[in-house]
């Protein structure tokens, strides 16, 4: 028996310190035998908890913690996509939240390193560009290796994420949806993305604006309702700025004051 | 603090201090017992449930199992105040990723057990300075820890199988899963406190997991 393997029990009862416990994951994600025993190991220790005795938790956290998840909302299970149809090689995928991340990490583990792989292309795009903008000062350099379906769409995109000079500007919506320029001024071309965009209605669409100055120029519009890219259709020169409203469904000549979301100013 | 734990809310018709196992009735129970069997198909219904964002559910759950995770909560980090707050960490999370639970992960309340002991020792290691975590307690203690399991604990069913499951591990072996566990040591803290060397700590600790599993018949 190897001696990462013996670690096993030390991993279950979280006994390891950080360090030895990065390398028995790692071990972890290749072993079967390990992670199956993980997984019994956790049974039994669950069973050994009872030994701690049962202690009733104070009324009050009861109530509270009742309140606190009103608040927040499950996450959305993981999907099993038919085939993992693209890789993103060189770049992590944005890393779980801080505060999450730790949760539950003896039996979830896999799990979260499988939903990371299978994590659809858009998401992996935008924390790959996102990643490697923060870790490249803005330039992002050979990213992408993506085989998709929708080849002209798909090889846009990735000529736009692997322009040398790409740049991703990040947003929130006063509706809450978060939204991502990518920008190319090589390529005079730019994309949003939107990640959890809100439901705006069937008679209602986002709309983007490019901006020359002070002067608004429609372009493409965009449903609402969850995660959507779409090019802008202008090309970007004499383009200072970029904006999303909201208006009414075929989109607006003008923009109404009320309703902008957002507008980002690009660099030259 | 290990004295009749049943809640008020156990009406539901299980016989007080008995061991008997919940079965498929849908009334409140002790929640603490045995609930990876019997208990373990209705946590999954409840989980299942919470993933659609059904809070009454959620409700339930945390009736049925908050007992228990508190118990090993406040066990490990010994101070109500800390154990209040990983307690909810602990619940939110569980309400947040209950659409990630399947069963092939194991039973629930093994997944919220993990999740609830490892967020216990993380709190330990990050506020052990500040707190200032007695070290001799242990040290000179390593026999208190385990009376103080041994001691309180009630003549369940399930608490019996535990303690001669336990009871059949080497008393080294005993010992290092008892600090781990219990005590939130690291397996070099143990192996300090045991004078004993790293390897045969970590080794004792499998070997304590692997006879105990046996001794109770886990099935993952």
């Amino acid at each position: 028996m190897s001696e990462i393997h013996g670690a096993v029990g030390s991993y279950v009862v979280n006994a390891l310190d950080p360090d030895e416990r990065e390398e028995f994951e790692a071990h972890l994600a290749v072993c079967p035998t390990c992670t199956r025993e993980v997984q019994e190991f956790c049974e039994t220790a669950a069973e050994l908890s009872l030994l701690a005795s049962a202690t009733s938790p104070p009324a009050a956290l009861r109530s509270s913690i009742l309140s606190a998840i009103s608040e927040v909302r499950p996450l959305p299970p993981e999907l099993l996509p038919p085939e993992p149809s693209a890789e993103i090689a060189p770049v992590q995928p944005s890393p779980p939240t801080a505060e999450t991340a730790p949760a539950d990490r003896p039996i979830d583990e896999l799990a979260l390193r499988r939903q990371q792989r299978h994590t659809r292309i858009l998401s992996v795009l935008v924390a790959a560009v996102v990643a490697a903008a923060l870790a490249l000062g803005g330039v992002v350099y050979g990213l992408v290796q993506a085989r998709q379906s929708q080849v002209a769409q798909q090889a846009a995109e990735t000529e736009l994420l692997t322009a040398p000079d790409v740049k991703t500007y990040t947003a929130t919506m006063k509706d809450g949806g978060q939204v991502s320029f990518v920008v190319s001024r090589s390529l005079n071309r730019a994309m949003f993305v939107g990640k959890g965009l809100p439901a705006v209605g069937v008679d209602r669409t986002y709309q983007l604006w490019t901006l020359e100055g002070q002067r608004p120029i429609p372009d493409n519009t965009v449903p609402g309702g969850g995660d959507r890219k779409e090019f802008f259709r202008e090309t970007l020169g004499g383009v200072t700025g970029l904006a999303v409203s909201v208006e009414a469904a075929g989109g607006a000549k003008q923009p109404n004051p009320s309703t902008i979301q957002v507008i980002t100013e690009l660099a030259a | 603090m290990n004295g009749s734990s049943l809640p008020p809310d156990s009406e539901g018709g299980e016989p007080s201090g008995s061991a008997v196992r919940f079965g498929a009735s849908s009334s409140r129970d002790t929640g603490f017992s045995s609930g990876w069997e019997t208990g373990a198909a209705q946590l999954v219904e409840l989980i299942t449930l919470c993933s659609r964002g059904h809070e009454e559910a959620f409700a339930e759950l945390y009736d049925r199992t908050s007992q228990r995770i508190y118990g090993i909560i406040l066990r490990v980090l010994r101070s109500p105040d800390h154990a209040a707050e990983v307690m909810q960490e602990v619940y939110v999370e569980v309400w947040r990723q209950s659409a990630r639970y399947s069963r092939d992960k194991g039973s629930v309340i093994a997944w919220m057990t993990t999740m609830a002991h490892r967020r216990a020792v993380d709190r330990v290691r990050s506020v052990s300075s500040e707190v200032a975590r007695d070290e001799r307690y242990a040290f000179h203690g390593g026999d208190r820890e385990i009376d103080q399991v041994w001691d309180g604990v009630e003549q369940r069913l399930d608490v019996e199988r535990v303690r001669r499951g336990m009871a059949s591990l080497t008393p080294i072996q005993r010992e290092a899963l008892t600090l781990a566990y219990f005590g939130g040591y690291t397996q070099s803290q143990v192996a300090q406190l045991l004078k004993l060397p790293l390897g045969t700590v970590k080794t004792r600790i499998r070997d304590g997991l692997i006879g105990l599993r046996d001794a109770l018949g886990v099935e993952a």
